[in-house]
């Protein structure tokens, strides 16, 4: 299934906020490293999500090597900024100045945008960044876009920047370089990563017209998550239903007794409960079908469907997506695969 | 360990913040059910009589629709209660009617925050002339739609008007989903902070000094820095731009000032909404530590979404025997058969409890650190809330329709 995305030197994943954005993009670095790609994962957040996953600390913007193919840095740091302000200024010192001048500092921190162009400015210098021998560092670089806001506003700010700059000036230039990139196809891919739920599958779809029409170039892949698995076979589900029946009649409170954590755990109610739970269980898988047909009908990417891992680590869930990925189904799930 | 059963306190807590509070602010992480939860408080609120608005942000289509929020729309629009008893078919053990009293009403609305800030501009913009130059402004239009925190502030900015406007006893103010609950509370300070004083100063064009000789002033080495990284041009609209809106500044302030002592009221109550997930249960303790600077607290932890009761300890207690004759007797004919699907059936079970067990441990460590009475957990049900009968499903466990049996 990581087909679409070898051909990738850039890859954006993009989402909103808890949909495990985090999550695939490491199980995705990790498959990728482990077919011998060098790949480096960069974060953008204040509380870094990767250090939990890889298990490493994050000294600034410099990368650690996780293992000899897999590499790690984070975005979200003065660092970042310095770095890029360090390109359009004589020296450090001054840059350092700058950040530290009480009103500039207010101004950058309140102005638009300026956040996402040093963190898209610190992508293009990894993106660049070439060995002794002149061949690019990394083959592969994943970058885990913010939560907040748009990923069509974010990924479109160096075009809205070159355009608000008249296309004079340094951020200008760079905001060019940058713009290119993001919409050619050829190098970079963009991955939405969303749950099975009406709105996140809405938005999805909505971001995929949208990247069409405002960046020009399609959304690569889709990725629903957390999808919940029914616990039988279609083809059972009518006995299932009678059992159920059978059970509701039998013991009228199971429902509530289900959510009730005081209640008597007595022997007699536990294949109520039994069943009750699985019941419910059903009802989640069915709600996530309907949402993934939904998404199957209206998207055109190719879609991978990541179930819900019951691992209990977050480095372990990474761990078990990273073989999901790497062994996975090349092509589109079908929408009747439902197993158990 | 904290029961879906109410725990008297809470469920107390939530029921007196209903009967008596003015504000309700719904916070908390992306998608975890804020916008539910708001209209699931505002429905029970109009029930227990009171005129209520619930200020939404972004609801789910089908939510927004069972709200007769068809379209985005910045006003008010009441909503048919008598209704939402009729449809409900899912709580017929809940008698939704014996809560109802006379005189309350649900409304809603949707925020259109480009709206507001279109108002806003409107409303304070000193003369026509000045409304022109601002729309045309490069650094508006970008600013209008993609300020950061934006969202937020437009969101406080109208339930400044709902809530002084007189009409209504309580606001549920929803709010939009943020990389981290705290952006919220940065947000009255935001925006005010872009048009700061000293930015303004900075950029705007002095009548005895201009911008130019600002800019070649040796001690304007900064600014020169700023000319040089964002270009002569794009300085030249900052300077329009400030120009232009520095009417705002003081306004801005102003209401920003309001709205902090509106959020410092004791009548508004700060509930935090948020998964088990680990990440977003610290993300919650983080917020309500936070609110001590506005002397608040968060009210209520919502814990929405938790995997309900599956206990591993189901299983071993299990008769197999018994439930191969129950499978038996409902139909599936042969003994292998009958294996495999209680096989299938514990399996799934036994996982089930594997993530149930991961919640509880969550909730379990957020407890310890804010004690049981400020924790209430609202399951995954089995299907969407989109409608009013499962808004008030939902509100059950909020706090209980039927009135609580005095504790034996
Ligand atoms: N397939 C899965 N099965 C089970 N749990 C998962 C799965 N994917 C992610 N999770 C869990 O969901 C939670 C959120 O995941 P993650 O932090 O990756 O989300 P995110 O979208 O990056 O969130 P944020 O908005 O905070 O950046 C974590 O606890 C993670 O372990
Ligand atoms: N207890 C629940 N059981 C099942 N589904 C739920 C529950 N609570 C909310 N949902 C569903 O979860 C989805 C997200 O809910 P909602 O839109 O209220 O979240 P939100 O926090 O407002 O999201 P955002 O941060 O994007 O504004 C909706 O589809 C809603 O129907
Ligand atoms: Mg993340
Ligand atoms: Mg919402």
């Amino acid at each position: 299934m990581l087909e679409p995305l070898l051909d990738s030197r850039l890859i954006f994943v993009t989402g909103k906020g808890g949909v495990g954005k985090s999550t695939v993009t490491a199980g995705l670095a990790r498959a990728l490293a482990r077919r011998g790609r060098r790949t480096l994962v960069l974060e953008t957040d204040t509380f870094s999500a990767m250090e939990d996953l890889f298990d490493y600390e994050s000294p600034g913007l410099e990368p650690v090597a996780i293992n000899e193919n897999l590499h790690a840095s984070n975005l979200e740091s003065e660092e970042c900024f310095i770095a890029t302000l360090r390109r359009f200024v004589p020296s450090e010192r001054i840059a350092r100045a700058v950040i530290k001048n009480r009103i500039a500092r207010v101004f950058f921190q309140a102005a638009p945008s300026v956040n996402e162009v040093t963190i898209l400015d610190q992508v293009r210098a990894f993106f660049e960044k070439r060995d002794d021998r002149g061949r690019t560092f990394y083959d592969h670089i994943l970058v885990d876009l913010p939560a907040s806001g748009h990923a069509v506003t974010f990924l479109n700010v160096p075009e809205t920047m070159h355009g608000m700059m008249r296309g004079i000036g340094p951020i200008a230039t760079m905001s060019r370089q940058v713009a290119d990139l993001i919409a050619d196809p050829k190098t970079t891919s963009i991955v939405a990563v969303c749950l099975p739920e009406e709105m996140p599958v809405n938005e999805t779809i909505e971001l995929a017209d949208e990247i069409e029409k405002t960046l020009g170039r399609p959304l690569d892949m889709a990725i629903a998550n957390m999808v919940h698995q029914p616990p039988i076979d279609s083809g059972d589900r009518p006995v299932f239903e009678q059992l159920h029946r059978r059970v509701r009649r039998e013991h009228p409170d199971v429902e509530s007794l289900f959510f009730d954590n005081d209640a008597d755990k007595e022997d007699s109610t536990a294949i109520a409960r039994l069943v009750e739970g699985n019941a419910l269980a059903i009802g989640w898988a069915d709600r996530d079908r309907e949402y993934l047909n939904l998404l199957y009908d209206k998207l055109s990417a190719p879609i991978v469907e990541v179930p819900i891992m019951y691992e209990s680590s977050g480095a372990d869930i990474v761990d078990e997506m990273g073989k999901l990925f790497l062994d996975g189904p090349t092509s589109r799930a079908s929408s009747s695969s439902a197993t158990a | 360990m904290t029961p879906f059963a109410p725990t008297k306190t809470s469920a107390d807590a939530i029921r007196g913040v209903l009967d008596d509070g003015r504000l309700i602010v719904c916070v908390g992480p992306g998608g975890v059910g804020k916008t539910t939860t708001a209209a699931a408080l505002g429905l029970r609120a109009a029930m227990a009589g009171r005129k209520t608005i619930v200020l939404t942000i972004d609801p789910a289509k089908r939510l927004a629709n069972s709200l007769g929020l068809q379209s985005l729309t910045n006003d008010p629009q009441k909503i048919d209660l008598d209704e939402a008893a009729v449809t409900d078919t899912t709580l017929e053990h809940i008698s939704a009617a014996t809560e109802s009293k006379e005189g309350g009403e649900l409304w809603a609305m949707m925020l259109d925050s480009e709206q507001t800030f279109n108002d806003l501009i409107d409303q304070y913009a000193p003369d026509e002339k000045a409304l022109e130059r601002g729309r045309e402004n490069n650094i508006y239009r970008l600013l209008s739609s993609a300020l950061h925190g934006m969202q937020e502030y437009m969101a406080l900015d109208k339930l400044h008007d709902l809530y002084t406007g007189g009409y209504f006893d309580l606001v549920v103010l929803d709010t939009p989903p943020t990389k981290n609950a705290l952006e919220f509370l940065e947000t009255p300070g935001r925006a005010a902070t872009f048009f700061d004083e000293r930015i303004i100063k900075w950029f705007l064009p002095n009548r005895d000094s201009g911008l130019l000789s600002r800019v070649f002033n040796p001690g304007s080495v900064v600014l020169k820095l700023v000319s040089a990284v964002l270009g002569e041009s794009f300085v030249q609209d900052l300077v329009e731009f400030f120009d232009t809106f520095h009417y705002l500044q003081e306004a801005l302030q102003q209401r920003g000032e309001m709205i902090e002592f509106i959020l410092r009221d004791p009548q508004t109550h700060f509930f935090v909404i948020t998964s088990a997930d680990p990440r977003r249960m610290n993300e919650a303790f983080f917020f309500h530590e936070k609110l001590a600077n506005l002397e608040q607290k968060a009210d209520i932890f919502i814990i929405n979404r938790v995997i309900p009761r599956f206990s591993p300890e189901d299983i071993a207690r299990l008769d197999d025997a018994a439930l191969d004759a129950i499978l038996t007797e409902e139909g599936v004919d042969d003994g292998e058969r009958v294996r495999s699907f209680r096989k299938h059936l514990e399996t799934h079970y036994a996982r089930l409890a594997k993530l149930a067990m991961r919640d509880r441990d969550a909730i379990s460590s957020l407890a310890t650190r804010v004690g049981d009475d400020a924790i209430r957990l609202v399951p995954l049900l089995g299907e969407d809330v989109h409608n009013l009968g499962h808004l008030l499903k939902l509100s059950d466990f909020l706090t209980p329709l039927k009135a609580l049996e005095p504790s034996t």
